[in-house]
């Protein structure tokens, strides 16, 4: 049992595909209109296939009221961070606090060495990450003042412009699988956004990386609440295909969720699929049903 | 008047900006520019805009700094190009067309919109607003009217006249030409912009229907020597430079009629910008057919005046051995028309070297017979391309005349080469064309087998037709070509090695022999009579296909120049050979003295006793290339 108490959010994960080229805000506004609590895009710069992530975002924020938008997750190499933390926090005010910051440090490491971005080791990338999350940090935090100067193994700032947070801190979420990265998650962020599909060993590998994250919080001097766990299922669907996680109708998708936000802590549940009917009926029926059996079993 | 409104994030947030683009709006501006990024991220700002505006066009100036990894305010160039195509496509109209100019003109309270419009020159005049205020304030100007196109020209918005390009004298377009010319901001720009395989930008695109507008188009040219020039009938250019960026395209596309001189010697006159594939189903209800290409999209001007190198060469010899007389626009805008008797040294030169001497304005060929021929497409797997290439050679060079076989060929995929071989056989019996073609089925693994009975458009049939949206070919095309004189047992080791590495994308060898050889190698400026292949390899690598291709010269002599985009000045000598290359520098000196025509294998004018010389300039590129 590991319930961290995080209140639910329920939200889609869509393919930023250019072609047809309001495939990602029309399935925006189907998240919305089935009251979904947020909509994801992956980021992956350099697929041609795809539309960029960021300007993506911007414009679905743009065109909808209520829902909030996130990259999932966003590819730090190739957006260094005193931008991505500007852009963050002017899509944030522009849209009355609806912004989610998700980072990775990167995958596909040829794919961003052809788009031009640096190519790091795995254990580099690490560290680059929690560098450019403290920068993105200070670069929102309101009460500093004057000019940001940075000095780091993998970046420098002289001179730079903070940008200030208008609504409130923006959460910082994390993709992360390995023990390094989880460690980070734990110590750093504000959240961990990892794909079940991609996590090893199934439930017991996931009960594994949480109490990663969990020690690498402690370690750190925060509770392992600070932390919300997150979950993005790329094969979820209503009828049985025998794939993924999410497979076969509500009611079993119903029990699932609901197993794993009290016995594994995830709060999060966003799914992929791109199929309209699939998130409307995620947010119109499985999402209430999931947060009533689990406020039922919290009280 | 079109008018514009900066809005700088370097003095307010994003909210008050995104406000001020509203007012801008419901003020009738239609531009709205975001720079700065000290309280705001620009480019957000200005896709924000789009997100909850109707009409107003965003633009965000350009960061030329190149990236820094470690600049952590750095940004990818390659994913703010990819930002820029994702707001055009999701907003699209909403943004400011990439080569649109703008001024920043700082008008005050009683400026006039002719003073603002003098300080913006040629760009749209954008004015700093701080307030609502500042905004509504501009109403005057914004209802001032635009200035009257010049009389008889087509009347063009603001927003294209900013797309102009620099060096372009676009009032001086001669009248007949103004209708149809196309600049950047025309609709139909995009369509006319890139060629099948090159991707362009032209400053300009003229576009003549007959001889006398060639010869206003040239004259044009000939003013405009600092910018690129390209001539274009039907696009496929791959030597030949057909668009540029900034440049001038002279296209004779429109200039695509056929018509039956004289049924009896089988007479046809074709205008150049006419395709293969449309030159083939005018000939078939006569009975008759003209060797081209192997690509039924290739134009007629661009083929014609090069060589043509095609399915019927063995049997009926090169498209160029069928041409009677070319008539062509010279660069002081003279016509001329050349044969045998007619301007005999034109004729020669146009033969092979056609682009450095004119425009060419009309072809008269004498077709050949050609009814019911086999057409064979074959797919084999091979796992020894050392071996299918050594045996091709020898089989197709073998063959009877009436048989030619093209091979193809590319990267291997899990140590398997796919070769297609395309083949005609000129002979109406289904049995001999088996018989013709079954040697070659085992240079492989047969995988897919096509063969027909069928005229000669059914070759030609292969290329789509170009729609309305004109040819969308990008980047720039790096190709190599050589002739082979014979398929040797090494040559064939050597390019197995060179297709055994990804740099090859697409490796064709053309059978040549039997007809093509009956010429004599001086009767025009294609002298290459003798190979029995051409080889064309293309790669995305300019640098290292170079270096491979070298490492094959030993095998080479001479090369074809339509499939070459190597520069470098020892290739004019590959595809003319010495005393060829000096009878062209002589002609050229006489009827292109100052190198107007040189988008394509550009041939240095001989220097001219100083009593001609005509100017300074072609003296230095004669000595830079000599
Ligand atoms: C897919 C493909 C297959 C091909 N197959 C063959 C083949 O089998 N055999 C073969 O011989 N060639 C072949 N070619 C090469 C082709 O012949 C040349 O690229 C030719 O120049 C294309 O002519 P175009 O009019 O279509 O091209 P354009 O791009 O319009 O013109 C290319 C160049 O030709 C010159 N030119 C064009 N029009 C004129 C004119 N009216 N007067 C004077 N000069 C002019 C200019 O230098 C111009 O830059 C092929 C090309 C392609 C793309």
């Amino acid at each position: 049992m590991n319930d961290y108490g995080h209140d639910l959010l329920f939200g889609s994960f869509v393919t930023p595909v250019a072609q047809p080229a309001q495939h990602g805000v029309d399935l925006a506004l189907v998240s919305e209109q089935a009251g979904l609590d947020l909509v994801t895009f992956q980021d992956h710069p350099y697929q041609p296939s795809f539309h960029d992530t960021s300007t993506l975002l911007t414009y679905v924020a743009s065109r909808t009221q209520k829902i909030a938008v996130s990259g999932n997750v966003t590819s730090l190499p190739l957006r260094p961070p005193l931008g991505l933390a500007r852009a963050a926090a002017t899509v944030d005010r522009l849209s009355g606090g609806r912004f989610r910051l998700g980072i990775g440090a990167g995958a596909f490491w040829d794919g961003i060495a052809r788009m031009g971005g640096r190519k790091l080791t795995p254990a580099q990338g690490v560290a680059a990450l929690r560098e450019a999350i403290g920068i993105i940090r200070d670069a929102w935090d309101p009460d500093q003042q004057g000019p940001l100067n940075h000095e780091g193994p993998f970046y420098r700032i002289e001179d730079g412009d903070r940008t200030p947070y208008a609504h409130r801190p923006i959460p910082i979420w994390v993709g992360s699988y390995k023990p390094r990265m989880l460690a980070l998650t734990g110590a750093v962020a504000d959240g961990w956004l990892p794909s079940i599909e991609y996590i090893d060993g199934g439930l017991p590998g996931l009960a594994d990386a949480n109490h990663r994250i969990d020690d690498a919080a402690h370690e750190a001097g925060r509770e392992p609440a600070a932390v919300r766990r997150l979950m993005n299922f790329m094969r979820a669907s209503l009828v049985p295909t025998g794939q993924g996680f999410l497979d076969g109708p509500p009611e079993v998708w119903i029990d699932r969720l609901t197993m794993l936000a009290l016995e594994h802590g995830i709060s999060t549940f966003l799914i992929g699929g791109d199929d309209p009917t699939t998130l409307t009926r995620f947010g119109t029926e499985i999402a209430p049903a999931v947060r009533e059996n689990v406020a039922h079993a919290r009280r | 008047m079109e008018i514009g409104v900066l809005l700088n994030a370097d003095s307010a947030e994003a909210d008050e900006l995104v406000a001020l683009a509203q007012v801008a709006e419901d003020n009738g501006i239609g531009i709205a520019v975001v720079t700065g990024n000290r309280h705001a991220d620009a480019w957000v700002v200005a896709t924000w805009i789009t997100g909850v505006t109707d009409r107003i066009r965003v633009s965000v100036p350009p960061r030329d700094e190149p990236f820094d990894p470690a600049g952590a305010d750095s940004a990818v160039p390659a994913v703010l190009a990819k930002a820029v195509a994702t707001l055009a496509a999701l907003a699209p109209e909403r943004t400011l067309p990439p080569g649109a100019r703008w001024t920043v003109v700082d008008a005050d309270a009683d400026a006039d919109a002719g003073s603002v419009r003098d300080a913006a020159g040629a760009g749209i005049p954008v004015v700093p607003v701080h307030t609502a205020g500042d905004v509504t304030r501009l109403r005057p100007l914004v209802a001032a009217p635009e200035p009257e196109a010049p009389a008889g020209r087509p009347h063009r918005s603001a927003l294209a006249l900013a797309q102009r390009m620099p060096g372009i004298a676009y009032d001086a377009v001669p009248a007949g030409l103004a209708a149809r010319a196309v600049e950047p901001g025309d609709p139909e720009h995009r369509a006319v912009a890139s060629t099948y395989l090159r991707g362009g930008n032209p400053g300009l695109v003229l576009r003549p229907r007959t001889v006398a507008e060639v010869a206003d188009a040239i004259a044009f040219a000939r003013d405009h020597r600092d910018i690129p020039f390209g001539v274009r009938s039907a696009g496929h250019g791959i030597s030949g430079r057909s668009t540029s960026r900034g440049g001038l395209v002279i296209s004779v596309g429109a200039m695509d009629s056929l018509e039956v001189l004289d049924r009896s010697r089988r007479l046809v006159r074709i205008g150049p910008g006419r395709t293969w594939k449309r030159v083939a189903q005018s000939l078939v209800s006569h009975g008759w057919a003209l060797g081209s290409g192997d690509y039924g999209g290739v134009g007629v001007g661009g083929l014609a005046t090069a060589g043509g190198i095609g399915l019927l060469s063995r049997k009926h010899g090169l498209t160029i051995d069928r041409l009677r007389a070319v008539e062509l626009v010279l660069a002081d805008g003279t016509p001329v028309r050349a044969s045998d008797t007619e301007n005999p040294d034109v004729f020669w030169a146009v033969r092979g070297a056609g682009a450095n001497f004119g425009i060419a304005t009309a072809f008269e060929f004498e077709t050949s017979v050609v009814g019911q021929v086999g057409w064979a497409q074959l797919t084999l797997v091979s796992t020894d391309i050392e071996e299918s290439l050594y045996r091709y050679g020898q089989i197709a060079s073998e063959a009877p005349t009436d048989t030619t076989v093209f091979l193809v060929t590319g990267r291997a995929r899990q140590g398997q080469w796919v070769v297609s071989l395309f083949a005609v056989v000129d002979h109406p019996d289904p049995d001999t064309v088996i018989a013709r073609l079954t040697p070659f089925l085992d240079l492989g693994q047969l995988a897919r087998q096509q063969v027909v009975m069928t005229a000669y458009p059914g070759v030609m049939a292969n290329a789509v037709d170009i729609g309305p949206d004109g040819q969308q070919g990008f980047g720039e095309p790096v190709s190599r070509s050589a002739f082979i004189p014979e398929l040797t047992r090494q040559f064939a080791h050597e390019a197995a090695e060179l297709l055994s590495s990804d740099l090859v994308y697409f490796f064709e060898l053309r059978a040549m022999g039997g007809a093509i050889t009956e010429v004599p190698s001086d009767a025009m400026a294609f002298s290459h009579r003798s190979p029995l292949f051409q080889a064309t390899a293309m790669s995305s690598s300019d640098d290292l296909l170079s270096a491979e291709w070298d490492r094959l010269r030993p095998h080479f002599d001479g090369l074809y120049l339509s499939f070459e985009t190597d520069r470098r000045p020892e290739r004019l000598l590959d595809a003319f050979p010495g005393p060829v290359l000096e009878r062209l520098r002589r002609l050229k000196a006489e009827y292109d003295p100052t190198n107007l025509f040189r988008d394509n294998f550009t041939i240095p004018p001989a220097e001219l006793p100083v009593s001609t010389m005509a100017g300074g300039e072609q003296t230095f590129e004669t000595e830079k290339a000599a």
